[in-house]
């Protein structure tokens, strides 16, 4: 159950820093040139689709994503999330699950029957928070050749 | 499910936009030669009227709250016809005058993306302006303005920078940093109106919004990211881009953005004919609170790359400190930082019009005085434009009270291109028309 404190806003510009904030705070690496391409793409691309979560006024987490069709066979337009961070100060308190619901509902409300998402074996974590906002494991696979 | 339908002006119409694209925006065909190099995987740019379905279909704030929203101006009110026919003109205005504004200094910027940027922009802003005259086209307003809709396109479509509505749109840029700034503070605004817009009482301009309001998101990613790279640079020591550049930029823009909600006093009106859902002094305070945010990470990231040994938490504590003690910390010089102009600086319309406050909020007495001020705190480019020039003027006479300030600031800027209505002139001789007085809605064309 989500916390009821927990505001879901559209991303915007003004959320760059709080982004580059959680993101440090998570992977301990400061990339704010990476941010401000990311999210400048999601604003240009599809800016009704991302979102951030908020206590207080601060932003404590945000999932990006987009709406994209043609890829990997897939003709149907799909709704994608591509980028998760919650604070670590707020695990716990189900911010993750209300930017998911608030994302999902934002798909479903274009039309979307379908999202997909990608999870790293080795995030057993990440894998689990999907399981438990409704994803399950698909047929599509990825596939990686090194050149190095 | 929301469904969005697009359609394309009358040809008569639509080749009057394209004409004037030629003009003002010749760069569009290599934007669109170009686009998958700059935006790839992004839908193709296509210069069409969008309108929303599914919105709600009843009125959202005022006296008529409740019943259902108009799809003809002639069903209105005439008075709040008469009003929304000046919003939609306004807006129309805003869209095609800042596209004249940017082209001035497109070919200055120092760096291809964010040329490509602003370029892409400029071409949603065609198509923001387009939107507008598809309203116009499509319904009748000569009841209601006692012109045609032809007659009002082609108004419209013959203002140049001096002759459109609102104050900001009649500003000359001098260098890309106005182009960003510019986008960082002017857009921003455009973001309000479009979202107060949105709930409108003529269902027409409400359905028009939200792809408007989509494209300015990115309009508003393409002023504040560089912004964002700017300051690094400037922390860096470049000699391409300095903080005090940056802050005069502000200092220029920030009064005409704040002009651009109307007089603090006013709005009332449009919220009760259910245009709008908020008074302008409402809507004015969330923008400054906006912008305040904007320079605080502006300032968060100038602080990182000064002091890249702090993380975010000590960032902000340091600039905490900068801010309250307005000293030295860390060897940073508080007078570094951007700030905000206090809310009555520099400003010709509205309650603070004419009054003497310096960039700090300090009050000054001597008109000359403060001329100086303005002088040291504005880019040295703006100091030798008509505007500027006409601000100077009114004051002079505020002072020597052969004005008051509320007869001051109902003085247009009195300068237009002259070449007549053909979209295509690039005639450019400056006049000095007769004075036009604005009523308390403030959006008359005085060219």
């Amino acid at each position: 159950m989500s916390d009821p404190t927990i505001q879901i806003r559209s991303l915007s510009e003004l959320h760059l820093d709080d982004i580059v904030r959680i993101v440090e705070k998570t992977r301990h690496s400061y990339q704010p040139d990476l941010w401000e391409d990311r999210v400048t793409y999601y604003l240009r691309r599809d800016p009704e689709s991302s979102v951030v979560a908020e206590v207080d006024g601060r932003v404590v987490g945000f999932m990006l994503g987009d709406v994209r069709a043609g890829e990997f066979g897939i003709e149907e337009p799909s709704g994608w999330i591509e980028v998760i961070g919650v604070d670590p100060g707020f695990a716990g308190r189900g911010v993750g699950r209300a930017l998911a619901d608030a994302m999902l509902a934002r798909y479903r409300e274009r039309g979307v029957r379908q999202v997909r998402t990608m999870v790293d074996a080795g995030m057993p974590e990440v894998e689990r928070f999907f399981k438990q906002v409704g994803f399950e494991p698909d047929s599509l696979r990825p596939f990686v050749r090194r050149l190095d | 499910m929301a469904r969005v339908t697009t359609s394309e002006l009358p040809k008569r119409f639509h080749d009057a936009v394209l004409k004037w694209r030629e003009t003002f925006l010749p760069d569009y065909d290599f934007l669109l030669e170009n686009w998958e190099r700059y935006f790839p995987r992004d839908p193709k740019f296509r210069l069409c009227a969008y309108r929303e379905g599914g919105m709600p279909c009843t009125i959202e704030c005022g006296d008529e709250l409740g019943r259902n929203k108009y799809q003809r101006a002639c069903e209105m009110r005439p008075e709040a016809a008469q009003h929304l026919a000046g919003a939609i003109r306004a807006q129309a205005s805003t869209e095609f005058g800042s596209i004249q504004q940017h082209q001035l200094t497109l070919a200055r910027a120092q760096d291809e993306e964010e040329q490509a940027m602003v370029l892409r922009m400029m071409a949603e802003e065609l198509r923001h302006g387009y939107q507008m005259l598809s309203l116009l086209e499509a319904d009748d307003w000569k009841p209601i303005t006692g012109q045609s809709s032809e007659q009002m396109v082609e108004e419209i479509l013959s203002m140049k920078t001096g002759s459109h509505v609102l104050g900001a749109f009649n500003v000359d840029f001098e260098s890309f940093v106005d182009n960003i700034v510019f986008c960082a503070l002017i857009d921003r605004v455009g973001k309000y109106q479009l979202a107060m817009q949105k709930v409108s009482a003529y269902a027409p301009m409400a359905e028009s919004m939200p792809q408007m309001l989509r494209e300015e998101a990115f309009h508003l990613a393409t002023g504040v990211v560089p912004l964002r790279r700017w300051v690094v640079k400037a922390a860096a020591g470049s000699p391409m881009i300095t903080m005090e550049v940056i802050q005069k930029h502000l200092n220029k823009w920030v009064p005409r953005a704040l002009e651009m909600f109307g007089d603090e006093r006013g709005g009332g009106t449009n919220v009760k004919f259910g245009l709008k859902p908020m008074k302008n002094s409402e809507a004015q305070d969330q923008y400054w609170r906006e912008i305040g945010k904007v320079v605080r990470d502006l300032n968060l990231r100038y602080l990182r790359a000064r002091l890249p040994q702090l993380d975010a938490g000590q960032a902000e504590l340091t600039l905490d400190r900068l801010e309250s003690e307005r000293g030295v910390v860390e060897g940073v010089d508080a007078r570094d930082l951007l700030r905000l102009p206090h809310r009555d600086y520099f400003r010709r319309r509205g309650v603070p019009a004419f009054r003497m406050v310096g960039e700090d909020g300090g009050a000054w007495t001597d008109v000359e005085g403060y001329l100086g001020h303005l002088v040291k705190t504005l880019p040295d480019g703006y100091r030798a434009t008509r505007d500027f020039q006409d601000y100077v003027t009114n004051l002079r006479a505020v002072a020597r009270g052969e004005k008051t300030p509320e007869e001051a600031q109902k003085f247009m800027p009195q300068l237009r291109r002259v070449g007549g209505v053909c979209p295509c002139s690039r005639a450019v001789r400056w006049v000095a028309d007769e004075h036009v007085e604005l009523p308390d809605g403030g959006a008359v064309h005085g060219g």
